[in-house]
């Protein structure tokens, strides 16, 4: 079912890319490359991994594994609506009905089966508990090995080493997986293409923050986190180019619409998944999404002379592995490049790592004067969702913006 | 005897550290008249006890403290960390990170964020840092730890009634007064002089938190005889520390802590799911009839893990009961009637 979906998506997206080859198409040339992943996941060509969210998917690239976070399955479940089914077997399974939906909808493939069977599992602490308990669960359920990188909270030179050390420990368990030990050039090519992403992914950030900005409610959604699954190749370059072209495009040839951005808002953690018109709502009051929380280059730029390290640093720099004042410092970072007006959270259902301290992350956005909607969504079940009562509370919040 | 106290709200905070510092270690249960007032910090749907403790905090419903210790253990410790400090912003803290896998790399790591405890807290208390005090609390501990491990023993063995309770309120009081105290009351009960009784079903506990000792004498009266049990706030946080002079103190203290049985937040990545074959492993040693959990609601680590332990439990034929909620007295009273029902399903 998923291999179809996937191709399917991937011979779509091809062809439409071939009726119209002149034009930009950043986001058929995106879509089609994680549609890539999806098809080789359950293809099997190569070594598979399933891994955490902040698993350094440039250095599993390089050595020849295909590899993806689990959470991007559940997240593809409630886009294709299939999510429901998943969630469901997960629960008359014994798995709470509290938990995140994202890991139930993981779950529940599992069980149905649907989930390729990987290679090896890496799981990782950051950024929440509940997701390195799924990975677990799914080494058990698969009979496979099983590796954790623990994510430590701080920067200190302790907690460097201590997650560089790790980082190589982890190549070593690779290599006894795949037999091909890892080639510091390849390492060194996929630090170099992602370095260069990194910094058009920093020009596309910049060009976002213009006034009015060129982005949509749904250009970049979710880009700064399901990037990385291809920011160690060529792909991911060309992908990052394609979309800063498409943001030059939209300002020079001025197909920017300034009735469509009379408030700038920031949206917290992750997307709706599912089909639910919220952008569309939204971009009806006039107001545009500018920026989501995760999009954003907070690593320097990668020591291919000291690969692990700089690895490691990056993955500490993330907003989640850090603690909630780091976090909230972030967003008021983005709060006043952006010149955000406000900002959504939606508050993802089961979510204790993201959601868990809303009170502190609105306190913080209310200091450097952004109020915050807090929503209580669940992003990837669509099962409950209070279509009405949302879209009350988004007039309510656009009418006290303006 | 130390007057100052720390505060603590995870078992991975070891109590021979705070009182090497000269400190009496305060471990913040979530007891609490307190006014619900934490959910404008912190998500509703955060766990009762991370919650409560919290509203504590923001309640003045502590004794005068020095410090505290918080430990990353999970999401919901991480968030109290970070609430705490919005809300008592005078307060000193500490966050000790706390690796997920019990490797080798990963004790080493947690022995230098023992080490960074002891010096933080020796700092606060204006002391120098003594090893042979760590030694001398950590042989102390053990000692608790032992005559504890014998009380274990016997109500493993046999039903005494009332002894459970009393395990718990010296565990407690390790947890709140210090280890000597809890030493002393230990060393009172002799379960030798006292009279087994039969006709209770044994059973084998375990969950996150359950520290009133008035639940276990509810839980006699509902025919049960707690035969073992594996909770953080019981046999879990009074483990021995296996002393090797060969290797550095904090090593063997940070290797005790992530080899003891594990929360279910700790994982043996050469075993995954360890955690099932451990509780029936558990629960046949001291020949329960039957096992319940007791989690606390939103509890992630154990909601992830109870199917796998169901269904381990299920491939032995031992009955299970799951039981969730805030790990009160008050909650547990609603939860008589199924209680009872399986201990007499037990059919002793």
């Amino acid at each position: 079912m998923m291999y179809d979906y996937f191709k399917n998506m991937v011979d779509g997206v091809s062809q439409k890319l071939l009726q119209d080859p002149d034009s930009i198409n950043a986001k058929k040339k995106y879509v089609l490359e994680i549609a890539k992943i999806g098809q080789k996941l359950y293809t099997r060509d190569e070594k598979i991994a399933w891994c955490g969210v902040t698993i350094p998917f440039d250095l599993l690239n390089s050595m020849g594994v295909t590899s993806c976070f689990v959470e991007f399955v559940g997240a593809m479940l409630s886009s294709n609506e299939t999510a429901p089914i998943f969630i469901k077997e997960a629960e008359d399974s014994g798995y709470a009905p509290d938990s995140c939906a994202y890991h139930r909808a993981v779950t529940g493939a599992m069980l149905k089966d649907i989930m390729p069977e990987p290679d090896f599992i890496i799981g990782s602490s950051s950024p929440c508990t509940a997701g390195l308990a799924v990975m677990e669960d799914m080494a058990r359920r698969f009979k496979k090995d099983f590796f954790i990188l623990n994510v430590p909270q701080n920067n200190s030179k302790e907690s460097i080493k201590f997650l560089t050390d790790q980082i190589k420990e982890m190549t070593r368990f690779i290599t006894a997986h795949t037999q091909k030990p890892l080639s510091m050039e390849k390492l060194g090519r996929a630090l170099e293409f992602f370095n260069e992403s990194s910094l058009i992914l920093k020009d596309i950030y910049n060009l976002a923050k213009q006034t009015p900005s060129p982005v949509d409610n749904k250009l970049l959604k979710d880009f700064g986190t399901v990037i990385g699954l291809i920011m160690g190749t060529r792909e991911g370059v060309e992908i990052c180019q394609a979309f800063k072209d498409e943001l030059i495009d939209r300002i020079e040839s001025q197909k920017i619409d300034p009735s469509k951005e009379k408030i700038r808002i920031m949206w917290i953690q992750n997307r709706i998944q599912y089909k639910f018109p919220i952008e569309k709502m939204l971009e009806d009051f006039g107001v545009k999404i500018v920026v989501d929380e995760l999009n954003d280059v907070t690593w320097e730029p990668m020591d291919p002379d000291n690969p692990f390290e700089s690895i490691a640093k990056r993955i500490i720099s993330i907003p989640y592995s850090l603690g909630t004042n780091e976090r909230i410092a972030h967003m008021q970072l983005l709060a006043r490049e952006y010149k955000l007006d406000g900002a959504i959270n939606p508050c993802h259902w089961g979510c204790r790592q993201g959601t868990g301290v809303r009170g502190l992350t609105t306190r913080g956005l209310k200091d450097v004067n952004v109020p915050v909607l807090n929503l209580e969504i669940d992003c990837v079940d669509s099962r409950n969702l209070a279509q009405g009562q949302i879209e009350t509370r988004l007039e309510a919040f656009v009418e006290m913006l303006t | 005897m130390a007057t100052k106290k720390i505060g603590f709200t995870c078992a991975y905070a070891p109590v021979p550290i705070i009182e090497a510092a000269g400190f009496t270690p305060f471990r913040v249960f979530p007891e609490t008249d307190s006014k619900d007032q934490s959910g404008y910090m912190l998500h509703d749907n955060l766990c009762p006890h991370v919650k409560k403790v919290l509203d504590r905090a923001l309640d003045e419903d502590l004794p005068e403290l020095e410090g505290m210790v918080f430990i990353n253990s999970c999401d919901s410790m991480r968030r109290l960390s970070d609430a705490w400090q919005e809300a008592r912003p005078g307060d000193r803290t500490i966050l000790l990170d706390l690796p997920s896998s019990n490797t080798d790399a990963s004790i080493t790591f947690l022995a230098g964020e023992y080490k960074r405890l002891l010096k933080t807290l020796c700092q606060w208390n204006s002391v120098d840092v003594s090893l042979d005090k760590l030694k001398s609390r950590i042989n102390a501990w053990n000692s608790l730890s032992q005559t504890l491990g014998n009380i274990e023993h016997a109500m493993g063995k046999n039903f005494y009634p009332g002894l459970f309770s009393q395990y718990q309120k010296i565990i407690n009081l390790s947890a709140m007064h210090g280890v000597d105290k809890a030493f002393l009351k230990a060393k009172e009960i002799d379960p030798d002089k006292m009279s087994p009784q039969k006709g209770h079903a044994p059973v084998f506990i375990f969950g996150n938190l359950l520290f009133d000792p008035k639940v276990f004498n509810l839980f006699e009266e509902w025919n049960m005889h707690v035969a073992d049990n594996d909770f953080c706030t019981g046999s879990r946080f009074v483990n021995s520390v296996d002393y090797d002079a060969s290797k550095d103190l904090f090593y063997s203290l940070a290797s005790s802590w992530m080899n003891r049985t594990p929360c279910a937040r700790t994982m043996d990545i050469a075993d995954p799911g360890a955690i099932a074959r451990k509780i029936v492993d558990r629960a046949k040693s001291c020949n329960a009839r039957g096992v319940i959990g007791f989690t606390v609601k939103f509890c992630d680590p154990y909601l992830a893990r109870i199917p796998m332990i169901r269904e381990a439990l299920q491939q032995e034929s031992i009955p299970f009961l799951m039981i969730e909620g805030d790990c009160t007295l008050g909650s547990m009273g609603q939860q008589q009637t199924r209680i009872e029902a399986f201990t007499e399903m037990l059919e002793v």
